[in-house]
């Protein structure tokens, strides 16, 4: 079983004064075609955060993956407390005390707390040990570690909730609890933020900070350069495979950072003129609607977009931001309420009529809605407008008129592809995004519609999506931007509408807000009072 | 594991091509190779002897190419496959599993029946369109029930076509039965249809195209074709900026009027003096020329019109269809309407130009449209592949009855093989393992053939 205490040794290296308690010397990973990793070094010390920075496709969860036994290393060796270790899956990375945290959690919402920590790992009841698979669990006993654990590292977890009551940062502390159940003596933490408002991301760090005061090991993955400034003790940084560097928040800059995981000099910061709000183009009054079970999502939505602005709607995912995204672009039914478009009622409107009206609408969700992945990018190119002139007479397609304006946008939005007849899904996740960016604008779109418009994408291609945004804006575009990054909503938006449970909670003006106002209002909090 | 489409670089287009010609037409071909394989082990480890292996297979071979009439009635057998392998492909490439093709197939020859025995006095210039529209229309009305009931209340087309299928047996039994039944004859079957009604076989051709009016159809149909060929040829890069808009369709309009004048006054006296085809037991019928060009207008409606756009992908991403404003509900209408009506043309054609009687016997047993699923998946769609696949299919039936003669092996394992095939090509992976190659990676366009039932 696993539950012997992990052979993890000190053994003091020669580097510092710190104990090295794992170090990966020259990992190299093929994957057929390509170099995931290239003779990377990485090394972890007892009672450190160490923090891990690159961009999708850098390399990072590749490394991840064959320290936690599900790839095995190509080349290079990996030592745990200074002996040499093989982890063949991730069964025996649990065994040697390396616990992981996905993105995405690994829990089974209709049990509870005890039954998904003890999964996989139950204890049994001694006097029915006899019944072999059949033996009583001992709930009890469990429940009784994971509360002192909890107790231990100041993370509040109550064993007897069932996880699907449970908010998403609750959950995510499950998650933990579970990988210390397993003595875990290094947690890998993967975008653990990605899903957190800003304060639930703070307390989140607050628990890390224990974890370490009381001799845990962290690797920390993120893609907000923030994060590794406000938590890590030392920061290293993977670009395309090969292991960048490795320095110290003090030392680092973000602008250093940056730079060292795209290459070149990134502006952070986007250049933007002030806004000059013209016309209101779309008017949205108590919208209403419904996720796929029925529950409904968007209560009482009221806004109003015009022309020349962007409008950010902040909030935690899953908020009904999705919802009412849909609901305005036809693809959801409107329960109640009304939408209007240029003083036009489109509120059950079907999507094309809505695309014609002038609409643009870059999805959440690139690979469901966004792009058809076995069609080349050219067809992609022109998904909305295929059955328009030039690109068809009638029900004949013109081929060369759709192929000249699939090279003009590739150009033009600088897609990253070896031809225009490669299929979308074989483009990265930022090219990906670029085509349907470049689609949705090349229309004389009166509304830009842009949910999650840079969500898992390089800091590259971050840049220059948020630049094509702000350009529309300044050619009298109005901009609906939602998004559950901050910092995006923050660099972007003219005025930022919070959304908490379906409801607008707030409307301010971006030069006034706060990220601490704006964090208070995404946890459902406005003037000090619990909504 | 996601990480590996993550890190992964694009590959380079060259790379990526060969990859995918390969797959798209070395994994069929490994399939059947291997299917054969197969059928070969499972008739050495029936009989016990090798001998009959060689006996069946080369008792087949000869059977579908050698004997007399051997290969023009593979080429009969391959006519309404290929009718059914393009039906079923528009569906499948929709993202609609029609496996109701067989009573589409006894719904559309029934509905041509009819409407060549009702008809009478007409010329074949009229009759012979009527059937044939007749027959797919009844078939598209066939298909266009299920397609209804998917599109309005969501019921999958797995399970109302497949019972339509039902519904279509008994129903043409009725029908051949009571009301259009021949009661002069001692056989259950319906009345003989007009004889402009029929389907040309082509040791006929002489004889009908001394009649003007048939010479007139003939022309039509090949100055259609011209007319096709010369629009996509001067609408090539190369030609389309040398010529002028006016220039080009003088060029087309040119050639359809030359063809279709050739063919008009040079045939029928070409025919009188020179016509290959004189064997009046040969079955070969011109419904073979035209399920050629069926494929050539299904692969041109696929991938050069709009509606072909949509069908696609609605097929491959329903939903970025919908975000994409198509009408999904229309759209699956129009599929499964268009994909009834080619398999009603394959069962007019089959009543029309091949039933010895020109009627629709009671007991009219066919099996092409069961066969043809497989079809479709080992063609993956491509109306190219499922001409080829289609002669497959028809040659391993045809030869399937001097297989059983000459060998004792029973005709059934025909369908034995044709399973093992649907078998390997459903499954590449398994076709990799067995013979150790490396998967190539890339993203199919194909529909999922495996969506939930919702």
């Amino acid at each position: 079983m696993a539950l012997a205490s992990p052979p993890i040794a000190s053994v003091r290296q020669t580097h510092g004064e710190a104990t090295t308690t794992l170090q990966a010397t020259g990992i190299t990973k093929r994957f057929p075609g390509v170099l995931a990793n290239d003779r990377v070094d990485f090394d972890l010390r007892q009672s450190e955060i160490h923090g891990l920075l690159g961009e999708n496709g850098a390399g990072k969860t590749t490394l991840m993956n064959i320290l936690y036994g599900l790839y095995q290393p190509d080349e290079g060796t990996i030592f745990l407390g200074g002996q040499p270790t093989q982890i063949t899956s991730p069964h025996d990375a649990i065994a040697q005390g390396i616990g992981m945290v996905h993105q995405h959690f690994m829990l089974v919402p209709p049990l509870t707390v005890t039954e998904n920590i003890i999964l996989g790992q139950e204890s049994l009841q001694p006097a029915t040990r006899v019944l072999g698979r059949l033996s009583a669990l001992d709930r009890r006993g469990a429940a009784a570690r994971i509360r002192e654990l909890s107790h231990q590292y100041g993370l509040d977890v109550d064993p007897d909730a069932y996880i699907k009551d449970l908010p998403v940062g609750a959950q995510q502390r499950v998650e933990i609890v579970k990988a210390l159940y397993r003595r875990a003596e290094i947690l890998i933490l993967d975008e653990p933020t990605a899903v957190l408002t800003p304060q639930e991301a703070d307390e989140l760090f607050v628990i890390m900070q224990s974890l370490v005061r009381q001799g845990k090991s962290i690797i920390f993955i993120t893609h907000k350069l923030r994060e590794m400034f406000a938590v890590t003790d030392r920061i290293s940084v993977m670009r395309g495979g090969k292991m960048v560097g490795t320095t110290t928040p003090k030392q680092a800059t973000s602008e250093m950072l940056a730079e060292m995981m795209v290459g070149r000099k990134v502006i952070l910061q986007i250049d933007k003129a002030p806004a000059h709000p013209g016309a209101v183009i779309l008017r949205v009054d108590n919208l209403q609607a419904q996720d796929d079970r029925h529950a409904m999502t968007v209560h009482d939505a009221s806004f109003e977009v015009r022309e020349g602005e962007i409008l950010g709607i902040a909030g935690v995912q899953g908020n009904g931001q999705r919802e009412l995204v849909e609901a305005l672009t036809g693809l959801r039914h409107v329960v109640a309420g009304k939408v209007e478009l240029l003083s036009q009622d489109i509120t059950h409107a079907t999507p094309r009529a809505i695309t014609e009206l002038g609409v643009g609408h870059v999805p959440e969700d690139r690979h469901k809605h966004g792009l058809v992945l076995t069609f080349p990018v050219r067809d992609n190119l022109v998904l909305c407008t295929y059955y328009e002139s030039p690109f068809a007479r009638g029900l004949v397609i013109n081929a060369a008129a759709i192929e000249n304006e699939a090279q003009k946008l590739v150009k033009e939005f600088d897609i990253r592809t070896p031809s225009t007849d490669t299929l979308a899904g074989s483009l990265s996740g930022g090219n990906q995004q670029k085509v349907i960016v470049a689609r949705e604008l090349d229309r004389p779109v009166k509304l830009l519609i842009a949910n999650q418009p840079t969500r898992g994408l390089d800091v590259g291609s971050i840049e220059f999506i948020h630049r094509r945004i702000v350009e529309a804006r300044d050619r009298r575009t109005a901009v609906l931007l939602v998004s559950a990054e901050l910092d995006e909503i923050m660099t972007l938006s003219d005025r930022i509408a919070v959304m908490y449970k379906g409801r607008i909670l707030d409307t301010l003006a971006a030069s006034d807000a706060t990220r601490e106002q704006l964090g208070l209002l995404m946890a459902g909090v406005k003037g000090g009072a619990h909504v | 594991m996601s990480s590996l489409v993550e890190e992964r670089a694009p590959q380079t287009a060259g790379r990526a091509a060969r990859l995918a010609m390969l797959d798209a037409l070395g994994m069929p071909l490994l399939a059947i190779l291997l299917a054969f394989v197969g059928g070969a082990l499972i008739i050495w480890a029936t009989s016990g002897d090798f001998g009959t292996v060689l006996a069946a297979y080369e008792g087949m071979i000869s059977g579908a190419f050698i004997k007399t009439r051997g290969f023009s009635e593979t080429l009969v057998a391959t006519t309404p496959y290929i009718f059914l392998g393009l039906g079923l492909a528009i569906g499948f490439k929709a993202g609609l599993f029609n496996i109701g093709a067989e009573g589409q197939f006894y719904i559309g020859a029934i509905s041509a029946v009819w409407a060549g025995i009702v008809f009478t006095g007409l010329p074949a210039i009229l009759h012979l369109p009527i059937v044939m529209l007749a027959g797919a229309l009844g078939g598209a009305l066939w298909a266009g029930i299920p397609g209804f009931l998917k599109a309005r209340t969501g019921a999958h087309e797995v399970i109302t076509t497949m019972m339509m299928n039902y519904i279509a047996f008994r129903l043409t039994e009725f029908l051949v039965s009571v009301p259009l039944r021949d009661t002069l004859s001692s056989a259950v079957q319906t009345l003989r249809v007009s004889p402009n009604a029929e389907l040309w076989s082509l040791w006929q051709i002489p004889q009908r195209l001394s009649d003007r009016l048939n010479a007139l159809a003939v022309a039509i149909f090949f100055a259609a074709l011209a007319l096709a060929l010369a629009r996509w040829f001067v609408a090539r890069g190369d030609m389309a900026t040398r010529l002028t808009l006016s220039r080009r369709r003088v060029v087309v309009g040119g050639t359809g009027l030359a063809v279709g004048a050739l063919a008009f006054f040079g045939l029928p006296a070409l025919t009188q003096v020179w016509w290959p085809f004189s064997d009046q037991y040969d079955r070969l019928h011109i419904g073979i020329v035209i399920a050629l060009a069926a494929a050539a207008a299904v692969w041109w409606l696929m991938y050069k019109t709009t509606l072909g756009f949509e069908m696609r992908t609605v097929g491959a991403n329903p939903s970025a269809a919908r975000y994409a404003g198509i009408n999904i509900s229309r759209n699956i209408l129009i599929t499964m309407a268009l994909s009834g009506a080619l398999a009603g043309i394959a069962g007019t054609i089959e009543v029309l130009g091949v039933s010895i009687c020109r009627c629709l016997p009671l007991f009219f047993s066919s099996g092409y449209g069961f066969d043809s699923i497989a079809l479709a998946l080992l063609a993956k769609n491509n109306p190219i592949g499922i001409v080829g696949g289609a002669f497959l299919f028809g040659a391993m039936r045809n030869g399937a009855d001097l297989m059983e003669l000459n060998s004792g092996v029973s005709k059934y394992v025909i369908s034995l093989i044709q399973g093992l095939v649907l078998l390997f090509v459903a499954a590449p992976s398994m076709v990799r393992y067995l013979l150790r190659m490396r998967a190539a990676r890339k993203i199919e366009e194909e529909a999922p053939l495996t969506r939930g039932w919702g």
